[in-house]
């Protein structure tokens, strides 16, 4: 099985389920996120453990059994299988790295046994440029020869105001070629790419809205390509006429497909009304007509 | 599948032990996009019509288990799922009366991928909704 990362052939599309949030559990449940994925021709999956197994970290069998067939039923590949090593699990102190490592260790068998080769990665961070925690290499490090014998790798986001020509991203790339891992590597969210913001009168009440920022141009990515095993197509609104009003899409698609990365775009909506029925969906399926008309399909 | 606010109606009732009523119930559900690990809470204050109740006069149910809000803190394998509502239990002697209840709930609980200054910055805030004791 390829772990989608290659030199042939065009990115590929899929859905973070996270895109769902506004609705999970009290208007859709898994296997209706299933079925609109079938419907869009989005074959590859993201989910977030501590979200979408019922029972996390220990689902029961019978989960598991539905898990297997609803894959199957729905023709989903398991692509990335987001997880948190939450350095601040307790009150006035970090976790060490021993404790951050069976962290890791317990989502890498879970992660295998779901069918997911990916895995983003999210990291405590330690001020206001997200810096990761400074024990990150070591529990990492830790970790790698159960990552290869679970056959998973991690990878951590890079998510605005991480900018792409960074410290935190130079550290990363650092340690990838200094210890030669395989299993190692980067989830770009195509958030870091924003031109325009989305006005603010957009926004409900209760949004989370990202402070300003600066961000990255699009060809920051290219040197990185190597290492980026997967990419949050993050998006937050799209137009009637199926452009994306915030990242410069044709641009990001088109610059994947010039290097012949073949990775999963996993659609990742996190605009607002999230809550309300319906919404999400036409987003993400105007989302991917957006991206079967870049990639030519 | 559950109610869209953070409070349910479902859930709400006095709760007896031994013949005497010894307080109320009502279920949450966690509005934050992924479970959280009962470290990551912070205490719950509930008021019921102006009447505030916090620390040791509430316990927390999860998956059938109850736990003091103390206890919780040290708590960082047990895990509050997102389709997992949590029973709220709060003592007070006699109960709440039928009719009518404005319920207010606060929680916030850690999120260590956001800046230390952020930490509990996704939190709810106060949730509120009228209930309805039978």
């Amino acid at each position: 099985m390829s772990y989608q990362v290659g030199k042939n052939g065009k990115p590929k599309r899929g859905v973070s389920l996270y895109s769902y949030s506004g609705e999970y559990g009290v208007t859709m449940n898994l296997e209706d996120m299933f079925v609109e994925m079938q419907d869009m021709g989005a074959k590859g999956l993201e989910i977030l453990a501590n979200t979408h197994i019922e029972g996390y970290p220990n689902p029961s069998d019978e989960w598991l059994e539905n898990w297997d067939r609803l894959l199957k039923k729905y023709d989903i590949v398991p692509v990335e299988y987001g997880h948190w090593v939450d350095s601040r699990l307790y009150q006035g102190r970090e976790l060490t790295s021993e404790e951050s490592y069976k962290m890791l260790v317990r989502d890498f068998k879970l992660a295998n046994r779901l069918g997911f080769t990916i895995l983003r990665t999210k990291l405590g961070v330690i001020d206001d440029d997200l810096t990761p925690v400074e024990n990150w290499r070591e529990f990492i490090k830790m970790a790698l020869p159960m990552a290869e014998k679970y056959n998973v790798r991690i990878c951590p986001e890079i998510h605005a105001p991480t900018l792409l020509k960074s410290k935190t991203v130079e550290d990363y790339v650092e340690f990838i070629e200094q210890t030669g891992t395989k299993y190692f590597g980067l989830n770009i969210d195509f958030g870091v790419f924003e031109t325009q913001p989305l006005p603010a009168s957009e926004w409900g009440p209760n949004d989370f809205i990202m402070p300003k920022c600066e961000h990255s141009p699009v060809e920051d990515i290219i040197p990185l390509l190597p290492y980026v095993y997967c990419c949050h197509a993050k998006f937050l609104m799209m137009s009637n006429d199926f452009q994306e009003l915030t990242i410069p899409y044709e641009k990001i698609i088109n610059t994947l497909i010039e290097h012949n990365w073949d990775g999963y775009m996993l659609s990742e909506y996190e605009g607002p009304k999230k809550d309300v029925t319906g919404y999400t969906s036409e987003q993400l399926r105007k989302h991917h007509v957006m991206m079967k008309r870049i990639l030519g399909e | 599948m559950l109610e869209k606010p953070c409070i349910q109606s479902r859930g709400f009732k006095n709760v007896e032990r031994n013949g005497r009523i010894i307080g109320f119930q009502l279920n949450i559900r966690s509005l934050y996009y992924r479970g959280v690990w009962l470290s990551q809470l912070r205490p719950a204050t509930v008021t019921v019509d102006g009447e505030t109740f916090t620390g040791e006069q509430i316990t927390w149910t999860i998956n059938g288990v109850t736990y003091t809000q103390n206890e919780m803190a040290s708590l960082g394998n047990v895990h509050w799922g997102i389709l997992e509502p949590a029973t709220l239990t709060v003592a007070k002697e006699g109960g709440l009366e039928t009719g009518s209840h404005d319920i207010e709930v606060s929680y916030s609980f850690s999120s260590s991928y956001m800046p230390p200054s952020m930490d509990t910055m996704l939190s709810s805030g106060v949730n509120k909704r009228t209930l309805i004791m039978v």
